[in-house]
């Protein structure tokens, strides 16, 4: 069998061989991801096993779960999702110019400064410092800091553009791009950024203002930094030219259009003005479009050729992402339809939604991506194909186990309490399925640390191995 | 006080976005579309032929074909089961 493009052992041709300090911000990037893959892993396995045993932290209170959990969320977001779709993007986006980054400087500075911002979103939390706002919790020095990396991170991309060989746009070139600045744009928004004392407004206006950022800080940042990754991957795998750049556009520009707006189906249960519902209810139905023009792109492109997908690691993590991508998205617009979250909303179904999208979506792609690069910017084939395979089949049983678990004990919470059942009463029919979230929980954790030990050996080579 | 915060939240990524829209349109962004489906494809070519799928993998496709196949019925069933609990 012939050795698929990204693995296999021996030497690499001379020009495959990085020069020192090439990608360096991609290397970084990378190296983010995994560690903080490994905290935020451990950080979800602790909080699931304190639903199960909640005296588990005993007087130590920066363990308690109000704490852990969101540590949890902010490092499975920033600190391993968006860095490994960002340590694949710094290398891709130079190779589609066909020009240098515009400064590995000002990246390394990038990578200090977002692993200073993850250092003090952890020590902070911990230590009870937060906003109280979901998904918005670090107070406003942290606040200030990564919309100062989403500024260093857009000013190097966008100079490199400006410096480019290439003239056409490739449409990941377009997502990466949009999904940096409107980052940007969107956290400092929704932190309330200019009010630095309470990080929020009051009352109503909030509440929305929080939805628009909570729904787009995953959905501006994650979704378009995955599909970037996708459409650089897929066809490099499959040997294949993308099945339509157009198609892709449209997708691109419909999901800027609709994807803006959808926040306020999270609160179709508040006195929010109804035409603001009606926009986000249709819009949230509506984004059927950019969804499957994107899906539709990358499985023609692959058709085919799941052989090829299946030889390449990085393929096959991306391949599976835009499987969960489909359902997360199906799931989504469903869930936003009045008459379905009267039973889905405020329990353990949204919690099962969050993780297809997050871990089973973004999280399969950027490990997809992180092996898609890893040999590319290290200059050696990956250290074992078969750890990697190993933590695919862990997290794919694990974010599969999750999605069935907290579906079904959302669904008989959500029934229960649609039915005046007390909520002490609901919590022993669903500990089991708490159990078995936490032993998934650990399936999750174990693959970050194979990641992480398969990445340092690939970058980090012993003496005397390959070059 | 409500309206001008999400207006112009919303309104502003509108513009931002028909500003960039106009400029691609502009510089022939979306000229030439064949030539942009290779793009990712540079460095590929020197790569081996297509390898054909192992009894194994066959095996993996069908496990995974059979965990998208339960999982869409999981979430079909729950949305199905919600609206028929919820009928006015």
């Amino acid at each position: 069998m012939p050795t698929p493009p990204f693995e296999g052992k021996g030497k690499r041709p001379a020009d495959e061989i990085p020069e020192p300090g090439r990608y360096a911000t991609a290397r970084g990037f990378c190296l983010t991801s995994a560690f903080w893959m490994i905290v935020a892993a451990s950080a979800g396995l602790l909080g699931a096993t304190e639903l199960i045993a909640p005296d588990l932290p005993g007087s130590l209170a920066w363990l308690s779960f109000g704490r852990i959990r969101p540590v949890h969320i902010n490092l499975v977001l920033f600190g391993f999702v968006t860095p490994g779709l960002l340590g694949a993007a710094f290398y891709y986006v130079p190779r589609l110019l066909r020009t240098e980054l515009f400064s590995e400087r000002l990246g390394r500075l990038t990578v200090l400064a977002w692993n200073g911002a993850l250092v003090a979103i952890v020590v902070s939390l911990c230590m009870g410092y937060t906003q109280g706002r979901e998904y918005a919790e670090p107070v406003w020095p942290i606040d200030v800091l990564v919309v100062g990396a989403f500024g260093l991170i857009f000013f190097n991309l966008a100079l490199t553009v400006k410096n480019r060989e290439e003239p056409l746009l490739y449409v990941s070139i377009w997502y990466v791009l949009a999904a940096v600045i409107l980052t940007a744009v969107t956290y400092a928004l929704g932190n309330v950024i200019w009010r630095p004392d309470s990080g929020a407004l009051s009352g109503i206006p909030d509440a929305i203002l929080l939805w628009f950022y909570g729904h787009n800080v995953f959905g501006l940042l994650l979704t378009p930094l995955s599909a970037g990754v996708a459409y650089y991957v897929i066809p490099r795998a499959c040997r294949a030219p993308l099945y339509s750049h157009t198609l892709s556009l449209l997708g691109f520009w419909s999901l800027l259009v609709i994807y803006t707006h959808i926040g306020t189906h999270h609160l179709l249960q508040v006195p929010v003005p109804t035409w603001l519902k009606v926009i986000a209810v249709t819009d949230s139905v509506a984004m059927v479009i950019p969804v499957m023009a994107f899906l539709i792109n990358i499985w023609y492109t692959a058709r085919g050729r799941l052989g090829e997908i299946h030889a390449d690691i990085g393929a096959k993590f991306v391949f599976t992402g835009t499987v969960m991508y489909f359902f997360v998205s199906i799931q989504g617009s469903m869930m936003s339809l009045p008459q379905v979250q009267r039973v889905t909303h405020f329990n353990n179904w949204v919690v099962g939604h969050a993780h297809v999208g997050v871990l089973g979506f973004a999280g399969m792609i950027a490990i997809g991506g992180l092996y898609a690069v890893l040999p590319k910017i290290s200059g050696r084939p990956l250290f074992s194909r078969f750890l990697a395979d190993l933590q695919y089949w862990l997290i794919l049983i694990g974010v599969t186990g999750f999605t069935v678990v907290l579906t079904v004990a959302g669904l008989i919470q959500g029934n229960a309490w649609l039915n005046g059942e007390t909520v002490y009463r609901v919590l022993g029919e669903i500990h089991m399925y708490y159990i078995v979230r936490a032993g998934l929980g650990l399936m999750v954790f174990s693959a970050a640390l194979i990641g992480m030990y398969n990445m340092a050996r690939t970058l980090f080579p012993r003496k005397g191995g390959a070059p | 006080m409500i309206y001008p915060y999400f207006i112009t939240y919303m309104a502003a990524g509108l513009i931002l976005a028909g500003g960039v829209f106009a400029w691609a349109l502009k510089n022939g962004q979306f000229k030439d579309q064949q030539r942009a489906r290779y793009l990712p494809l540079e460095e590929s070519a020197k790569a081996g032929p297509p390898s054909d799928l192992s009894r194994i993998r066959k095996t993996e496709l069908g496990v995974l074909a059979g965990l998208a196949v339960a999982g869409l019925g999981a979430s079909g069933a729950a949305i199905v089961f919600s609206l028929l609990q919820n009928r006015p």
